[in-house]
């Protein structure tokens, strides 16, 4: 891996197309404006949206305007890809635009040692080829899912309109930055970029409160682990001296030495710290324990917004940020290990609440977050190409699913109840809708030769081979079974069965009595239906062509992704791609697996390592070697078998029983819309059902750990503030008047007493002066 | 004489409005300060900015020879940067103002350009007593602000006002006298010849900045602490730190608009600048010694103050107790002594006077509108004033200090200066055998400080974001009479009012629902500098470097004296380190 | 009686053969003191102010004196100014006795105490 990293960054010396900035005021090359276009693209369409709205347009202007420049950036990506990430080697380069926080100071004189007098973190784009696969994606996504809001956002023309848009461009700006950042800084810039649209969109119906606080909740909670990360560049400056990746790599490289080598004993404490503190700002920004409760409430927001945001890309940010620092988390041994163990009970917990939900689109909410800690998991388990495998397929299918939610919510005036939804698949006109579902829910169940099922297995068996970590194989073998099952649960309820639906209300008529602005119901906000606001007399309507073109080109993307296992290389090409890359981690067992002779079969073993005709380094952290034998790794088993080959068939099976269960409970028998076999089966759980059904009570637990004291502390402080601090100053103050009170009365008001005072007192002075004098 | 042209034509423009009729007094005043801002970016122009460490533009006249009182200016590029913040804000807030007086507008106007004259003279003075005049003269037109054209309580709250900085700053004066009869009673003899070159005043009666600050330093650890503690008396109570900030709120929240805008843009850099420009190089030893301790009431007034803004319900009192959360980062990244700290803590000066004064004149919009600024009254706006409401998140944002506009980029060094600043890197866990840690200095804050200060950034988005969740965002909530727009309001106005000043229900006739043409006016160039501040900060950053290294390269001297050797009883007048305390001698 | 030897000091070298300094000395502080017992026991206003002006002319007297005495004008420069300043404050302080009069009828004193602590 080391080689590797080297590799790449080696290369990229002369590789560099603007010139690579290691310092403040270098003369820079020539740009490769193509590649600040992709950038540039999407803020275009912000501030052209932002003009629409002062301009009061009231056509979908805004929409097309997203749409071309989102796709002439994703045309860009693809150039850029094309051209320097389709081959069996690739080589990062950097792009300069222009400086940013760039400084340098007079080096210290009497500093011992070297010591850094500069900072530098440009507006600099780093592609290489875990970035540029990342921005295919979410440039591809962001494209189809603009179309899809382009249609599902109609009903809001006008400045509502124009607001959605100028986000959606911007979230994309901020996302691309936070990709293709080639320092830290810049890519805390996405990431709190990327906050700040989510909070926009989340809180897009911004008449609904319940609206407004989801989106601050949001916000405040990415804030805590935007906190880590803010520390973790400070260690990674402060230690290394620098922000810039290929500089940070460079300079980690003795302590990458020291860990391939086993001795995590000499790293010190500070270097060792810096994984666990990126770590929280991961966990944070991809909803994982325990900072997860936002995304849930998160689903206020439109749901393109979710598709997109909420689930394929900007939640993955997290996954993101250690696969792209990932040298930095084999520095620890706790860190690896911590990832992994968040990402598995967040998965198991998600999928839980996931079961008991009701709301379709907040089950869709807690899949995310399950799936993100099976992505976790992934990463941790040593199988960083798993993770981001299921990274790409998981954006496919889930922004599949959210639209097909999408579609139902928008043509059933906000209705999302699947115990009020049934045999929408039945009705005319929802055919793509529903299969579309379909192809989502299989792949999100982990069915055989879908996508979900590839990428899901690659995690599941290289938790199985990688000693020690056995037990998160299981939970998450465990949480891979409620998924298929709470998957289908949604499937069978709303797509399938009798033919029953209830529309939705969508608040309409409820918050008009004190509001003023009747004549302006197409600006309403929580008017999500504009064939609403009399009563349920009216139709739910199918999709039109946008939305339909959209979920039938998700949903043939999403079966299309199992391709990209098949192709270019051993694991595919998401592998290679992600072996080139900073992540670009060699399985520990690639040496024994190779050694032994074993079908290829094996986790992320890197082709293109050998390909490129590097020798496969194999870098096994401390906590793997410890729990292996006698210091020689073994690869893991499950019961005997290889678990890439048994996983195939156990994970299958484990989702065939899933959606059979949900089957059963859910489908077969089924009359009513509203209730089902499972309903009888409830009084059986005791009181489970309902804790889960209130999310475990999470978010009470917090407002009553945090948010009350705090509440209360902070009124406290005001009283102090009011009369203690400000009681001293305005005691300070009434000081002087207490005393003046003391000897006014010596002031009788009598000329006469002043007249003989002054005498007496010159007098005095007097008698003074002639003592003095003699 | 750009300078002391910055600082002559308000006044002049004051003399005018004072001369002129009632109704051109707003055009004059408006016409002064942008000449006022168009000299500054002149002299913006022409000052050498590849020697910001220079005091240039200079002139001096002797003013009270006998008493070695000159009337001598000059900036560096930190004075430079804030003049030009001063005068930027200047026509802001006369336009600011044009609708919300209505009474007394000349003297109001002349008081207000009084002001816009004294706060220059605080920048550009190289003279101790005549930046003790600016400094204390900016008191007299804000105290008359607040109280004739404040709300409420404004009497009391001007009073504190006045009686509350002015007490502190007749300490600082003290120990600034201390410093003059220091360098005064100077043995010329003791003196080396290094120094003495380049400061020849050095030993005689004089208030020279830059001979005081190097006498200064000449002082024993003992009188440095003491003087310290007097300057700081007078400059923390300005800025304001923890626990003398009270008059703060109170100021802010009855002050008319512009004076908010003024107080928070440029009334608070006093503060903050002063420290940079005395306590710092004057007394490097004792800032060394006791930054910690100046660095926990930072800390402490960034949790409190965030903390207390989080259960406010005047919005207004919500941004002034903002105020000292922000102030202390701006202070924490200043006594982390260290170039990423004190560059942040001065970019912070400059990024806070622009965001957190949009933020007062934004609420100052909603004021003159609805004439209430209580959040319970107040509600989704944003479906009534859209403009408005772009306006106020995008200003929140800047304030939360949200990356690619300008408050990020000062938060973040402020705190990686504090983050940095810690003389056990290097050491036990926070060091390393195999590589040197690359970017500590020395000092003894550290990451705790900063984890802890960092807080205040979760903290600031809780009631920042707390705040347009209630005004910007959810159900349309107007005070009542008000919602129905123009035709019911001059039924209702009387029965809301603040019962400050009966004139208030007129003002708000002629405005628009969402904001005029004049009000974005005001906020568009506010708005643009906190974009292109936030995304090319770099010349700001450069513009301020030479100072800075100068005075960290002052204050680091003794510091690490102070590490090598264990401090020895040093008796003044005992010169430190020759080659290193000639800090100011470039001038 | 230190005093009176200051006094009696100051006589020693005379320029002036009749009457010595101490002797304008001692008639100007016999008008300072009259003045000031004329002020301290009188209540009417105009009385009182009188009395001020004769304390006024003491210091004038004593200022002319010692000019005399050290041969140099600054004490007759001096006795200029105060009758300059007399006469103004003359003009003021009988308009002012004239406004008080007008508010409460009298010209006593005490029926002014406004300023009582």
């Amino acid at each position: 891996m080391l080689n590797l990293i080297q590799d790449t960054i080696v290369h990229a010396e002369p590789q560099t197309l603007g010139a690579a900035s290691q310092g403040a005021g270098h003369a820079h090359g020539q740009t490769d404006w193509s590649v600040a276009a992709i950038v540039a693209l999407p803020l275009l369409a912000c501030v052209l949206t932002g003009l629409c709205a002062a301009l009061r347009v009231k056509s979908k202007l805004p929409a097309w305007l997203t749409v071309a420049s989102l796709a002439g950036a994703f045309a860009l990506t693809a150039k850029t890809f094309a051209a320097h990430f389709m081959g069996a080697e690739s080589h990062a380069f950097v792009v300069h635009v222009f400086d940013w926080v760039t400084f340098s100071w007079a080096a210290d004189v009497h500093a011992q040692g070297p010591q850094t007098n500069e900072l530098v973190a440009n507006f600099a784009f780093y592609l290489d080829s875990l970035s540029a696969l990342w921005m295919l994606f979410v440039t591809g996504l962001a494209t189809l899912i603009a179309l899809y809001a382009s249609e599902y956002m109609s009903h809001d023309q006008g400045p509502g309109y124009c607001r959605f848009f100028a986000a959606f461009s911007l979230f994309v700006f901020s996302m691309a930055c936070l990709v293709m950042a080639d320092n830290l800084l810049l890519l805390y810039l996405g990431w709190e970029g990327v906050g700040l649209c989510s909070y926009l969109l989340i809180g897009y119906f911004y008449k609904k409160p319940s609206a407004v606080a989801a989106a601050k909740k949001a916000f405040i909670i990415n804030r805590i682990g935007d906190l880590f990360l803010a520390m973790g560049v400070m260690l990674i400056f402060v230690q290394f001296g620098t922000v810039e990746y290929s500089v940070l790599f460079e300079k980690a490289k003795p302590y990458i030495e020291l860990a391939r080598a086993g001795n995590f004993a000499q790293i010190p404490f500070v270097v060792k710290l810096i994984p666990c503190l990126l770590m929280g700002g991961a966990f944070g920004k991809s909803a994982q324990l325990p900072l997860y409760v936002w995304l849930p409430d998160a689903m206020e927001g439109p749901t393109p917004v979710s598709a997109l945001i909420h689930a394929a890309t900007m939640v993955t940010a997290g996954v993101f940020l250690i696969a792209r620092t990932y040298p930095l988390f084999l520095l620890s041994e706790v860190a690896l290990p911590a990832v992994a163990w968040v990402g598995a009970l967040t998965a198991l917990l998600s999928a839980t609440i996931g079961m008991a939900q009701f709301d379709i689109k907040r089950i869709m909410a807690y899949s995310t977050v399950s799936q993100l800690g099976y992505m976790f998991c992934g990463l941790a388990v040593l199988s960083p190409s798993g993770g981001v495998f299921h990274v790409v397929t998981h954006a496919f299918f889930k922004a599949l699913l959210f639209l097909c939610c999408g579609a139902v919510m928008h043509g059933f005036a906000g209705q999302l109840d699947l115990r009020k939804l049934s045999g929408v698949m039945k009705m005319p006109g929802w055919r793509v809708v529903g299969f579309g579902m379909l192809i989502g829910c299989l792949n999100l169940a982990g069915f055989p030769l879908t996508a979900g099922y590839f990428s899901k297995d690659m995690i599941l068996a290289e938790a199985f081979v990688t000693p020690g970590t056995a037990v998160i194989g299981w939970i998450l073998l465990l949480t891979a079974g409620l998924t298929a099952y709470y998957t289908f649960r949604v499937f069978f309820r709303v797509f399938v069965g009798p033919v029953a639906y209830e529309m939705g209300d969508e608040h309409h008529g409820a918050d008009h009595g004190h509001d003023h602005e009747h004549g302006h119901g197409q600006g309403h906000g929580h008017a999500k239906d504009h064939g609403g606001g009399d009563g349920g007399h009216h139709q739910p309507h199918a999709p039109g062509w946008a939305i339909n073109t959209v979920l039938a080109t998700l949903a043939v993307l999403s079966l299309a992704a199992t391709g990209l296992y098949f192709v270019g290389g051993d694991h595919g090409a998401v592998a290679r791609l992600v072996d080139q890359s900073s992540a670009g981690f060699h399985s520990p067992l690639a040496h024994h697996e190779s050694g032994a002779g074993q079908a290829p079969d094996h986790g992320a073993a890197a082709g293109a390592g050998r390909a490129s005709g590097h020798a496969v380094v194999s870098y096994v952290p401390e906590f793997v070697r410890a729990r292996a034998h006698q210091g020689e790794v073994h690869a893991g088993t499950f019961f005997g078998a290889d678990p890439h080959k048994a996983m195939y068939f156990v994970s299958a099976g484990v989702g065939a029983v899933g959606i059979f269960v949900a089957f059963w409970l859910h489908l077969a028998g089924r009359k009513t819309a509203a209730a089902s076999r499972a309903d009888a089966l409830l009084p059986a759980l005791g009181p489970l059902p309902g804790w889960a059904q209130g999310k475990w009570y999470v978010d009470e637990f917090y407002d009553f750990l945090v948010r009350k004291p705090l509440w209360v502390l902070s009124h406290i402080l005001y009283l102090i503030d009011s009369y203690l601090v400000d009681g001293l100053v305005d005691f300070v103050g009434a000081a002087p008047k207490a005393a003046g009170k003391v000897i006014r009365p010596s002031q009788s008001g009598e000329l006469h007493g002043y007249a003989l005072g002054m005498a007496g007192g010159a007098v005095i002075l007097i008698v003074i002066v002639a003592l003095v004098a003699t | 004489m750009l300078l002391m042209a910055a600082i002559l034509i308000p006044l002049v423009s004051a003399v005018l409005i004072a001369l002129a009729p009632e109704a051109r007094a707003k055009t004059i005043a408006l016409l002064g300060t942008l000449t006022q801002l168009v000299v500054a970016c002149y002299a913006a122009t022409v000052f050498d900015w590849s020697f910001s460490s220079r005091a240039q533009l200079g002139m001096s006249l002797a003013w009270f020879e006998g008493l070695g009182v000159n009337l001598s200016l000059g900036a560096d590029g930190v004075s430079m940067v804030l003049i030009l913040l001063t005068g930027l804000l200047g026509p802001v807030c006369v336009l600011a103002s044009s609708t919300a007086i209505t009474t007394r507008v000349r003297t109001y106007y002349a008081w207000l350009v009084v002001l816009q004259a004294a706060m220059a003279g605080v920048f550009a003075a190289r003279d101790v007593i005549l930046f003790y005049i600016c400094f204390e003269f900016t008191l007299i037109p804000m105290f008359i602000l607040i109280s004739l054209w404040g709300s409420t309580n404004r009497r009391r709250a001007a009073i504190k006002f006045f009686l509350f900085t002015f007490t502190g700053s007749v300490v600082a004066l003290a120990g600034l006298v201390y410093v003059t009869w220091f360098n005064a009673t100077l043995d010329r003899a003791s003196v080396p010849a290094v120094i003495l070159s380049q400061h020849e005043l050095l030993g005689t009666w004089t208030f020279d900045v830059s001979t005081l600050i190097t006498a200064g330093q000449l002082m024993s650890a003992g009188e440095q602490a003491w003087v310290l503690l007097a300057l700081m008396a007078g400059f923390a109570v300005k800025v304001p730190l923890f626990p003398v900030h009270t008059w703060l709120p109170l100021a802010h929240t009855e002050a008319p608009t512009a004076g908010s805008v003024i107080l928070a843009g440029v009334l608070l850099k006093l503060g903050t600048y002063a420290i940079y420009r005395f306590a710092l190089p004057m007394v490097p030893e004792a800032v060394a010694t006791y930054a910690p301790h100046l660095s926990m009431l930072c800390v402490v007034g960034i949790i409190y103050g965030g903390l207390i803004c989080w259960v406010q319900t005047d919005v207004k009192k919500l941004v002034a107790y903002s105020s000292v959360a922000h102030l202390g980062f701006c202070m924490l990244g200043m006594f982390a002594l260290n170039n990423t700290g004190i560059t942040g803590s001065i970019l912070y000066m400059v990024n806070h006077g622009l965001s957190t004064g949009a933020l007062f004149l934004l609420i100052g919009m909603i004021y003159e509108r609805y004439h209430t600024r209580d959040m319970n009254q107040l509600g989704g706006l944003a479906a009534k004033m859209p403009v408005w409401a772009t306006f106020m998140v995008f200003f929140t944002m800047a304030s939360v200090g949200l990356p690619g506009l300008n408050g990020f980029v000062s938060e973040f060094l402020c705190l990686l200066g504090a983050f940095q600043a810690s003389s056990s890197w290097g050491s036990g866990a926070w060091g390393s055998d195999i590589e040197p840690v690359a970017a500590a200095t020395p000092g003894a804050l550290g990451p705790w400080f900063a984890m802890i200060a960092g807080t205040g950034m979760i903290i600031a988005a809780m009631y920042l974001l707390y705040m347009v969740g209630k005004v910007v965002w959810g159900p349309l909530k107007t005070p009542h009479g008000h919602s129905a727009g123009h035709a019911e309001h001059s039924g209702h106005g009387a029965s809301h009012g603040s019962g400050g000043h009966g004139t208030e229900d007129e003002h708000a006739h002629g405005l628009p629902t969402d904001l005029s043409g004049r009000e974005i006016a005001t906020l568009v160039p506010l708005a643009v500098l906190c974009v292109v501040l936030g995304v090319y900060p770099k010349p700001l950053m450069q513009a301020v470097q030479g100072s800075v290294d100068q005075t960290v390269a002052v204050v680091r001297t003794p510091l690490r004296s102070q590490g090598a050797t264990p401090a020895p009883a040093r008796h003044a007048p005992q010169p430190t380190n020759p080659a290193k305390t000639h800090g100011e001698g470039a001038q | 009686m230190s005093l009176m030897a200051v006094l009696a000091q100051a006589g020693s070298p005379a320029p002036m053969a009749a009457s010595t300094l101490a002797h304008y000395l001692l008639v100007s502080a016999l008008l300072l003191v009259i003045g000031l017992i004329g002020f301290v026991t009188r209540r009417n206003l105009i009385i009182m102010f009188l009395c001020t002006e004769l304390m006024f002319q003491a210091a004038g007297l004593a200022a002319v004196a010692f000019g005399r005495y050290h041969l140099n004008l600054t004490g007759q420069t001096l006795v200029i100014f105060i009758l300059t300043v007399a006469a103004a404050e003359a003009a003021m302080a009988l308009a002012l006795v004239v406004l008080l009069f007008r508010r409460k009828e009298s010209l006593n004193a005490e029926e002014w105490q406004d300023l009582k602590g």
